[in-house]
């Protein structure tokens, strides 16, 4: 679906050193118009750095970034067809709202009337309608940042750079402001690159999402692929919660292998299921909480079925976290159980049947 | 908490010992007396007329001034420079020079005022008022740079990035955020510069060439028992105009401060 639209940004070996401090190892990527693209990863993982590449406001050391098919090298950020929504939202505190909005308008020659409409309506698409003439410095976190985002759509630029937007946020307001955002992304079709270190905010959000680790990208891929899929153990750590056995490779023929691994013995796993290169030692299978599922009476496993004793009892309302110990396992596994009314919520030490599946593991090598 | 009394009575103590002195000054100033004494004799506004009857007096304000004006404009705009480079850009030697520009902040000024007289004389430069607001200038670099970088340092980044973003060049951005957005700082350090200068005895003493300048001519007349009342009459107005202008220069920064969002981290006031 998304693979039809075309190129908006195309990063090429991009490399960006601060003195001997090397941020940026080689960035390739595509990013396509109109998608929501998200670069996440842990701080200083040089993902605001690339962001700042992109808008102009640091010069690389290497490589190329293309946008719209046009090569940024010595384009200032002025100039760029991008705009950004700051960290600090970066609201003018001495202008009024409206004044902020309309700043990018100032070079515009269109008459006063023409652009003050285009400032309304950008207030009225944020939710701010009739805000204009409060003073900017006093308006709450939620109301500056939506002021930002109008100030940066109003010049309907080909890219919105949003750096880490919503972490000044309270969680509530964090996640309505993460359904606005999706739906305004909708509504205008402006390619929103996020910068965020939340890897729940970038599944919530993204089309597709960049992992950087230490100034390189681990893994680029939609939502799904990244936390069904991660092509590594780092980037599995990263997103979401993921168990980890260790494992050794028995035989590859052809698309097949064959693990050997403790608690669940042998398996046969698809290529798709294994990540990293072939050959190399020291591999591991993975799997995420809620690919384990607890039997209860006389309920039978779809595909396998093991036997584990509960050690640790987490409960969270609406849902309860296992550790258990597969028997032949030498440490626990983690297990996320949705809550069903009328079921019991099992002690330390009870006897669980435990189904499982081959195909929801991931091998690491 | 329990304290003692001891450090309440050391308070009062010290706080009268400090202002008690500057007090006096209005007291005597419209004392119906020639003599500085108590008991006080009467109300009287004479002595400002005599004073202001003064041509000599009016001539040295004229000069003093001259010398203000141009020490907080000098100062004040050698100190942006200053300290938009120290706060904005890195550069070899940086904390070597402003570390040098803040030094005459401690150094006693009598040194400063005997080493750039002798300067002066050897290289031949003959003294004049230029002379004073040179001396001026060098001792407000200090405070004007001081009170600048504070005011450079509160403004985020972003805010200058965002214009650029938008649209702005660098010039047009320094315009129309940077300037408004310190604006509060220049004034200050241009009201305290000048406070600084209009007073200043021992620099205006060493390099001026004769010329009435206020705090000399003060010093001068208090020889004389009988132009005493009208000094403390010109006193009164310079307490009172020194306060007027601190207070303004505390205000403006303050605003400065709620305007760009910040917290308050202690001033002058």
């Amino acid at each position: 679906m998304t693979s039809e639209k075309p190129t908006m940004i195309e990063m090429r070996d991009v490399h960006k050193y601060y003195g001997d401090y090397h941020a940026l190892r080689g960035i390739n990527g595509t990013i396509r118009a109109g998608e929501f693209f998200s670069l996440l990863g842990p701080s200083g993982c040089g993902k605001t750095t690339l962001l700042r590449t992109i808008a102009g406001f640091e010069d690389i050391s290497g490589g190329m970034i293309m946008i719209d098919g046009k090569n940024m090298a010595g384009v200032p950020a002025n100039v760029r067809p991008t705009n950004m929504v700051f960290q600090s939202y970066a609201i003018f505190p001495h202008l009024t709202v409206a004044q902020n909005v309309g700043f990018g308008l100032r070079r515009d020659p269109r008459p006063k009337a023409e652009k003050q409409r285009e400032v309304d309506e950008a207030l009225e698409m944020v939710g701010l309608k009739g805000y204009g003439n409060r003073a900017a410095h006093a308006l709450s976190g939620g109301q500056r940042q939506r002021v930002a985002l109008a100030r940066a759509l109003i010049l309907k630029p080909k890219v919105l750079l949003l750096d880490e937007p919503l972490s000044a946020l309270d969680k509530k307001m964090r996640e309505q402001m993460q359904m606005e955002l999706i739906k305004l992304q909708r509504q205008v079709g402006i390619t929103f690159i996020l910068v965020t270190h939340d890897q729940e905010e970038a599944l919530v959000m993204s089309d597709r999402i960049a992992v950087m680790f230490e100034g390189g990208i681990a893994q680029l891929a939609d939502p799904e692929t990244l936390y069904r899929r991660p092509n590594s153990r780092q980037v599995a750590d990263f997103i979401g919660t993921m168990n980890f056995m260790p494992a050794k490779i028995v035989a590859e023929t052809g698309d097949l292998v064959e693990v050997d691994s403790q608690g669940f013995g042998h398996v046969t796993l698809q290529g798709s299921q294994c990540m990293g290169t072939p050959g190399s030692n020291g591999s591991s299978i993975g799997f995420r909480p809620e690919t384990l599922t607890i039997l209860f009476e006389n309920q039978q496993a779809v595909d396998r079925e093991s036997m584990a004793t509960v050690e640790e009892v987490v409960y969270y309302g609406d849902m309860t976290y296992y550790d258990v110990r597969i028997d032949g396992m030498t440490s626990p596994v983690r297990i996320s159980m949705r809550n069903v009314f009328g079921r019991p919520v099992l002690d330390i030490g009870n006897r669980a049947r435990v189904a499982w599946s081959p195909g929801a593991l991931v091998l690491f090598r | 908490m329990k304290r003692s009394p001891i450090l309440g009575a050391y308070a009062v103590a010290y706080l009268l010992f400090l202002y008690g002195p500057i007090l006096i000054l209005p007291l005597f100033a419209f004392n119906d007396s020639r003599i500085v004494a108590f008991p006080l004799s009467g109300f009287t506004t004479q002595w400002f007329g005599e004073m202001w009857a003064d041509a000599n007096l009016r001539k040295a304000l004229g000069n003093s001034l001259i010398i203000a004006l141009s020490t907080a404009t000098i100062s004040t705009a050698l100190g942006i420079f200053a300290a938009r480079s120290s706060v904005r850009y890195r550069w070899p030697g940086k904390a070597v020079v402003m570390g040098m520009i803040m030094v005459p902040l401690v150094l006693p000024e009598m040194i400063v005022a005997m080493a750039l007289l002798v300067v002066l004389l050897t290289i031949g430069v003959p003294l004049s008022i230029f002379t004073i607001i040179l001396g001026h200038v060098l001792i407000c670099m200090p405070f004007a740079v001081a009170i600048l970088t504070s005011a450079f340092q509160s403004l985020d980044k972003s805010l200058e990035e965002a214009a650029l973003d938008l649209g702005e060049t660098q010039i047009s951005t320094f315009q129309l955020i940077v300037l408004p957005l310190v604006m509060p700082g220049i004034l200050s350090a241009f009201l305290i510069t000048f406070t600084i200068s209009i007073d200043e005895f021992i620099i205006a003493n060493f390099l001026g060439k004769g010329d009435p300048i206020l705090s000399v001519y003060i010093f001068g007349q208090f020889r004389f028992p009988a132009k005493v009342p009208s000094m403390l009459a010109l006193g009164t107005l310079l307490v009172l105009f020194s306060i007027c202008m601190l207070a303004i220069a505390e205000y403006f920064r303050r605003r400065g401060i709620a305007k760009t969002g910040g917290k308050d981290s202690g001033g002058f006031l």
